[in-house]
């Protein structure tokens, strides 16, 4: 009988109170530490480096480059490969939606409380934060041309032609743009039932009057909507989705948190980088420089 | 005769403890004396009005620092600080474009400890935003905003935003090139905006450029506008973590 009332104490479930502590003073010492520590920590800094003060504001002197603090400097840096509208507002709206929506659609409660909570969480979250910022880096270098760049100065270097230039029917994959400018548009036509299609894709009637003062949706300017809407909004809903196909292949996805953890680590990767891009390496004119050789002109 | 029991003399140390800790004043502010043992330290949480914000007890787990890192209570304390410094600010700065340039050089020459001040309240705000944006991370790799979290998840999206238009209201104050130029940028993007850009653009700024008008916006949302809806919506975050049974852990 003794054994047995023992063995039955040893094996219950522990009880919650049991792994409880008291907040005072487990808890509150611990807040109080680390504010103490945060406090000396801005102290130092404070003593040491000073918050800077430029020249009294001037709305006739424009510097170059202008930057908004450096947390919006991700949708500046969006703001060169896109549509201001886009870049400035609904892509950062949408973003934000889609992260509070997050719960609403992972609703699973399991994992919760324990960093990493699924079989291949580490991994999803290791993947998607580098694949993402090696891809928005490549992104970048493609849209700021440095790929032409590059390729004119190795292929120079090289001596084999030393005013090498970068063929003209690449034009198009210059950069962004390229997909408007190096593309001759007004000889691509197609004909359907004695119709032209069309004859002027820089001003493609859509025959929607009156819906917005917008004139693009009076007559819409295709290379232009094509590289400045359709190729970037494509790149952002395309992309993600490439990302979870790969992964499930990979046999890594199996639930939403799963798809949220990779979606949300490639997220921090773009958010990182593009930060980091349009903090330390846009220049004058927002051209891609290495930081050291970035000068603020007043213009 | 019978003998007089006498108390035993008090030693020099328990005279000065009495002193300093059992007279009529001290224990007006603090009733009880240091909570040593487990049901006052309880009470001392449960009764103190800044400590109540807590439950008396937790998970033993959630006390380990590296399943927090204390990044949302540090954000709050960012919040604190920047109150602080922030009210000590504003008794040198006028926002009109007269002055404030001037005072914020005034500021930083002419005050005691004025330039530290001003350090203090700028690299603080650079550190709530980090920490903000870290806190979020955080509660994402813990998967702590699963049921019955939701709404607090998207309460803590809202306070991330908020504290970013925090930072950026403040971020025109000092009127120099930097400021004034940041706020163009920022307000350009603001202005292309499908349908609403122009009249949010000039809602923001009173006008169409950066000018006295903004400065004055800038300056009201950010010390007291901002921080008010902040305040609000901190005591729904915080309320609803205790609400919704203290940090997630396993089920």
């Amino acid at each position: 009988m003794v054994s047995r009332a023992a063995a039955a104490i040893r094996t219950r479930p522990r009880r919650e109170r049991e792994s409880e502590v008291l907040v005072w003073p487990d808890l509150v010492f611990i807040e109080f530490i680390s504010a103490v520590l945060f406090s000396i920590a801005l102290l130092v800094l404070s003593a040491m480096v000073n918050a800077p003060l430029l020249n009294r504001a001037d709305p006739d002197t424009t510097p170059n480059p202008s930057k908004a603090p450096w947390y919006f400097l991700n949708l500046q840096e969006l703001l060169l490969h896109m549509e201001p509208a886009w870049a400035g507002v609904i892509v950062p709206t949408i973003a934000l939606v889609l992260i509070a929506a997050i719960p609403y659609w992972d609703r699973d409660t399991d994992g919760q409380g324990v960093w990493f909570g699924t079989k291949f969480a580490g991994r999803l979250a290791v993947f998607g934060f580098t694949a993402s910022v090696m891809v928005t880096s490549l992104l970048i270098i493609y849209d700021g041309s440095l790929h032409v760049i590059w390729t004119e100065n190795i292929i120079r270097g090289t001596g084999l032609n030393s005013d090498f230039q970068w063929p003209g029917g690449l034009d198009w994959f210059r950069n962004l743009r390229g997909l408007d400018t190096g593309i001759p548009w007004e000889s691509i036509g197609f004909t359907i039932g004695g119709f032209t299609m069309f004859e002027d894709w820089r001003a493609i009637p859509l025959g929607i009057p009156g819906t917005t003062t917008d004139p693009w949706l009076l007559n819409l300017n295709f290379p232009s909507f094509l590289s400045q809407q359709l190729v970037p909004v494509a790149t952002m809903v395309g992309l993600p989705v490439l990302f979870v196909l790969f992964c499930k292949m990979l046999g890594w996805v199996h639930t939403r948190r799963d798809i949220a953890l990779l979606i949300f680590s490639a997220f921090i990767g773009v958010y990182l980088t593009t930060t980091i891009v349009g903090t330390a390496f846009r220049g004058q004119g927002q051209d891609l420089k290495p930081p050291w050789d970035i000068v603020v002109l007043e213009e | 005769m019978a003998e007089i029991e006498r108390a035993p003399r008090k030693s020099l140390n328990e005279q000065l403890y009495d002193l300093l800790f059992k007279n009529y004043v001290w224990q007006s502010i603090f009733r009880t004396g240091y909570p040593n043992t487990p049901r006052n330290q309880m009470l001392a949480v449960a009764t103190n009005v800044f400590l109540h914000l807590h439950p008396t007890r937790i998970h033993r787990t959630h006390v380990k620092i590296t399943h927090t890192y204390c990044l949302g209570g540090l954000s709050f304390f960012m919040f604190l600080g920047l109150t602080v410094t922030g009210v000590l600010l504003m008794f040198y700065y006028v926002p009109s474009i007269e002055r404030a340039y001037q005072d914020i050089q005034e500021l930083e020459t002419n005050v005691r400890f004025g330039q530290l001040l001003r350090n203090m309240h700028r690299w603080m705000a650079h550190a709530m935003i980090i920490l903000v944006l870290l806190h979020m991370m955080r509660v994402f790799y813990t998967g702590a905003y699963k049921p019955p979290r939701e709404f607090n998840w998207v309460v803590g999206v809202v306070l991330f935003i908020l504290t970013l238009l925090l930072s950026f209201t403040g971020y025109l104050l000092p009127w120099d090139q930097l400021a004034f130029w940041a706020i163009t940028v920022g307000t350009t993007m603001v202005g292309s905006a499908p349908v609403l850009g122009d009249e949010s653009k000039f809602l923001l700024l009173g006008g169409f450029s950066v000018g006295p008008n903004a400065l004055i916006r800038f300056y009201t949302l950010h010390v007291i506008g901002l921080p008010l809806v902040i305040s609000i919506f901190m005591a729904v975050h915080f309320w609803r973590v205790r609400r919704d049974g203290g940090l997630a852990r396993p089920l």
